[in-house]
């Protein structure tokens, strides 16, 4: 007998294989069916025949389906808001169980906030480095001229270039646009009552065509009129105020007897801070006459500073460079073949600030220490953002042991192992974000004025430019996939049953958590490690000897031998003035770069031409051989030279050696013990000292009873104004003569603490996390022991044995990695620095271990105190 | 018989149009187009629901259950503003085809 019923729902069960219908669809179709087959029998079918035309009729459900499903694809819309309304559900979930788990929660915003603020501050300073001289409109264009010569038996690049070549090229080339030759001079600037020492550069007029280099006030092709001077903003407000100058005039002296006055005719815009090449003023080039009479721009054997042309069409390079050859010729030619050009370059000026550091004498700042900083600062950021990701992970998963209900709940009403994997994602997306915006106003707020209060300069960054936000959202998304992937997947995993029973154990005892912790452990080691070892070597460089009496010398730079006479003759009169002398070049100030010749090779050496008392003035030590005599004459002919001088020539005797300079023969007489004329960051060079000339002297240094430097340098300032009241007083204390030098490696020391204390920081605090969680999770069994008679020793066992193996293993790794990192980056840092010995490493294991027994103390004084029968209580 | 391509292509306007005299329900309105086009369109009812279903979605037609005592519940459907703006334009374009079709067939054979 046919059962209509059940035919019916025979059919309607074959629409449940298409997930297109819903519910309502299914019903509505039902519907049809029941009223067709009603009408149907009405005409007196019978119900079998009925129902079969009736389903005959209605068709192919896969059809059907498949229509259906189109009409639902085509409008996502709905789906998409039940999407969001999870996402939304799911935040909301993430904020009550950050709430419920502040410390957790705090670790990971902490550590993510700093890790993406490091990143940040890595981002802004890279961002200031690549933009440096990318201002200049022809920064592809413009080349900067070099020549190769052999020094040393090496091949060196010079950033100079001969006097006459700049105009040769301009004949010679029609493919030059533009050529423009640069010289600097130091000369003493006078405006009404402001006198100061300045340095001019001199310059052809198409300096400010080539160079971008937009003027405020003026013109900048007044730079062609000899008698025209332009000046930068900083000059124009140190010597006018806000008032606009153009047209004033302004006086400059060369020297005692040589000086013009010049017209001001443009000031400069205020230069952008990422540049290489900049000026305070800038005069015509044929202005070097008048400094110099003999001045001889044909002179082949003469450089000047740098030479700078520009070419529009890139193609015309090669035969530039080809056709400059024959410029080789002449050069050598009018030199003799001494120290020999074998080439010319053209070095592109928008990456000259890059390679500038293998050019020798260039006058552009090098960038190629910030490009290695770029590479220090990604490392340590991308590592605190890994130990901050590890923290994540490790506090995920273990913290998950307290939401397995909620896990269990999800899956038992439905929730798929996608949904689950989406919530914990969407959780640690959320976090992320927060960890962002906090990030930003840390980096924003902190690293970075902190870092540019340090140097002094501002890297302007802003968030106003594209790159940045594209940046920041490739920084969420990575720092959330790495923390956030693992956890979900681990999570999501879990069998129901397993969770609801009870039964499921886990995050104590996931081996990966602790490889993880070992990883930071490691990563810990590394960074103390270098911060211990930064610090300790500033404190080592700060007591290094200079290798001269450096704190008992004060010195004053003299135009000529009456200053150096009228000086001399009034600072003798000081008591605390124990010895005077003069010289034309001076430790830490000035040197000469001359080139000696044996009879089989050549040298490039500094030279310092000095007064025959210049050696115990400064308080160099002779090794062997003996001083000047005071009776200078006799020793017009001899040399002192110092111990790197010795060793580089290999000099088994050195003591009565004799080689040439210029066609002169000298004899070294002695050998003085290497001192360090710049700071500690510039290897010593091979040095000779020789007797000058009075008439060349050019400073006057004073050796001075200790402790009366501040009085002996007012004493020779109230002279010096006496004497020349017209000329500024240009003298110091021997000690400052490095600058800045030890601001600087002081700074050094402070970043790297920083970035230690951040790393032992966030290693600590995942620490603290993993522990905390794991005492919590093991409150009965800890009390159990208590109540059984457990004193401190049973406790401690329990808590730390987990964590001894760890250490050692990551001790195990982390020291000698540290080792060979501190000694690398030492290498590549300094010129000199301390013995690396294995105590540095040890003081850093120490400080690690003291930091770890701290933080693991703080929980087994939490369970000592701990009343058992509380613990026993819980659930 | 029509083909099953071109009644594919009628049952949107031939719907609305059915709507735009009433609000009716599935099997009302299929029964209606088999009487009216005296069974030649070739019409499986199942293929009626998505494009009712299409329909409600594009905003053109709305629906809702009605249940009453006597009979079944229904899901009746009601045309929207905005169906009726398309049927007008759905009426313009059969009827440019029809013209078109209308002007070809009625020439006459060219007689040179």
């Amino acid at each position: 007998m046919f059962d209509l019923e059940k035919a019916i729902s025979q059919w309607l069960r074959s629409f449940r294989k298409y997930r297109a219908f819903d519910h309502g669809s299914v019903r509505e179709m039902e519907l049809h069916l029941r009223d067709h087959i009603d009408d149907l029998i009405a005409d007196g079918i019978s119900e079998k025949e009925a129902f079969e035309t009736a389903v005959k009729e209605f068709g192919d459900i896969k059809q059907m389906a498949f229509d259906e499903f189109q009409t639902q694809k085509r409008k996502p819309t709905i789906t998409s808001l039940i999407q969001t309304a999870m996402f939304k559900n799911y935040s909301l979930i993430t904020l009550r169980s950050m709430m419920k788990n502040p410390v957790s929660s705090l670790i990971n915003l902490f550590g993510l906030s700093i890790a993406i603020g490091l990143s940040v501050f890595a981002y802004a300073f890279a961002q200031w480095v690549y933009s440096t001289d990318q201002f200049h409109e022809f920064k592809d264009e413009v080349h900067l001229i070099t020549y190769s010569a052999n020094s040393d038996g090496n091949l060196q690049v010079y950033g100079q270039t001969p006097r006459p070549l700049g105009e040769m090229l301009k004949q010679d080339f029609p493919q030059i646009q533009k050529v423009c030759r640069l010289e600097d001079r130091n000369v003493v600037v006078k405006y009404e009552d402001n006198v100061y020492h300045e340095r001019v550069r001199f310059t052809d007029h198409e300096f400010l065509e080539m160079f971008t280099f937009p003027l405020k006030w003026g013109n900048a092709g007044s730079l062609a009129d000899i008698n025209s001077i332009i000046l930068s903003e900083e000059i124009s407000v140190k010597y006018f105020g806000d008032q606009n100058p153009v047209g004033l005039d302004i006086l400059l002296k060369f020297d005692e007897t040589r000086s013009k006055v010049f017209k001001i005719t443009g000031v400069a815009e205020k230069f952008p801070v990422a540049k290489t090449i900049a000026f305070g003023f800038l005069i015509n080039f044929q202005n070097l006459s008048a400094v110099d009479q003999d001045y001889n721009f044909h002179d082949w054997t003469k450089l000047v500073n740098a030479t700078f042309i520009q070419i529009k069409d890139p193609q015309h390079l090669h035969e530039i460079s080809e056709g400059m050859e024959k410029y080789k010729l002449i050069q050598n030619e009018a030199t003799g073949h001494r120290m020999a050009i074998s080439s010319f370059g053209l070095e592109p000026f928008a990456t000259l600030h890059k390679n500038s550091d293998d050019i020798k004498n260039h006058i552009t700042r090098s960038s190629s220490s910030n490009y290695s900083s770029i590479v220090y600062l990604v490392c340590v950021a991308g590592f605190i953002l890994l130990l901050s990701c590890i923290n994540y992970i490790n506090i995920a998963i273990v913290s998950a042991a307290k939401r397995l209900k909620e896990l269990g709940i999800r899956k038992t009403i439905g929730a798929s192992k996608a949904n689950i994997i989406i919530q914990f994602l969407t959780e640690n997306i959320v976090i992320t974000l927060f960890a962002l915006v906090l990030g930003l106003a840390l980096g924003m707020t902190l690293f970075i004025p902190w870092f540019e209060g340090m140097w002094g300069f501002s890297m302007g960054f802003s968030l106003a430019r594209g790159k940045v936000w594209a940046f920041l959202a490739a920084i969420v998304i990575i720092t959330g996939l790495i923390s956030g992937s693992y956890p979900a997947f681990y999570i999501s995993k879990f069998q129901v049953t397993s969770i609801l029973k009870g039964s499921l154990k886990f995050g104590r005892k996931n081996t990966l958590t602790k490889a993880f912790l070992g990883v930071q452990l490691v990563v810990a080691t590394i960074f103390i490690t270098l911060s211990v070892a930064f610090t300790l070597n500033t404190n080592y460089l700060k007591k290094r000897s200079w290798g001269y009496e450096n704190r008992e010398v004060i010195y004053v730079a003299v135009q000529d031998q009456a200053a150096f006479e009228k000086m001399q003759a009034a600072m003798a009169q000081d008591p605390n003035v124990i010895s005077v002398s003069g010289s034309s070049h001076h430790v830490g100030r000035k040197h000469k770069t001359t080139i000696i010749e044996f009879p089989d090779r050549q040298f490039e050496v500094n030279e310092l031409a000095v007064g025959d008392n210049y050696v115990q003035t400064l308080g160099l030590t002779i090794k062997s051989g003996r001083g000047f005599n005071s009776d200078s004459e006799s020793d017009k002919r001899a040399v002192l030279v110092n111990e790197t001088f010795v060793k580089n020539m290999t000099l088994q005797q050195p003591i009565g050696q004799v080689f040439r300079i210029d066609s002169t023969q000298f004899e070294i007489i002695g050998v003085v013990r290497d001192f360090h004329s710049y700071n500690f960051a510039e290897k010593v060079n091979p040095t000779i000292l020789r007797v000058a000339g009075k008439e060349d002297y050019a400073f006057l240094s004073m050796r001075i009873t200790k402790g009366t430097e501040h009085d002996v340098y007012k004493n020779a300032q109230s002279q010096w104004v006496q004497l020349y009241p017209e000329i500024p007083f240009n003298g110091g204390y021997q000690e400052d003569a490095w600058g800045a030098y030890y601001e600087t490696i002081d700074n050094y020391a402070e970043v790297w603490t920083l970035f230690a204390s951040i790393a032992i920081i966030l290693a600590i605090l995942g620490l603290y996390g993993l522990v905390k969680l794991n005492v919590e999770g093991r409150i009965r069994e800890f009390s159990i022991k208590k109540v059984l008679g457990a004193g401190l020793p049973g406790i401690v066992d329990g808590i730390c044995r987990q964590y001894v193996l760890l250490l050692a293993i990551a001790i195990t790794i982390g020291a000698p990695t540290s080792y060979f990192l501190v000694k690398m980056i030492f290498g590549m840092a300094y010129a000199y620095h301390m013995p690396l010995t294995f105590e540095v490493i040890l003081l850093g294991i120490v400080v690690l271990i003291v930091a770890i027994i701290f933080t693991i103390g703080t929980q087994i004084r939490k369970v000592m105190i701990s009343n058992p029968v509380e613990g026993l209580r819980v659930e | 018989m029509i083909s099953k391509n071109l009644t594919a292509a009628t049952t949107r306007p031939i719907i609305l149009s059915i709507l735009k005299q009433g609000s009716s329900y599935g099997y009302l309105i299929i029964k209606k187009i088999k009487e009216m086009s005296g069974g030649r369109m070739e019409f499986s009812d199942g293929m009626l629901y998505p494009v009712l279903h299409r329909l409600e979605k594009d905003g053109l037609i709305q629906s809702n259950w009605t249940v009453s005592d006597d009979t079944r519940p229904r899901k009746y459907y009601e045309i929207t503003e905005a169906g009726k703006q398309a049927l007008i334009e759905e009426k313009e374009q059969w009827q440019q085809v029809h013209a078109v079709l209308e002007k070809l067939w009625n020439v006459k054979p060219s007689t040179s």
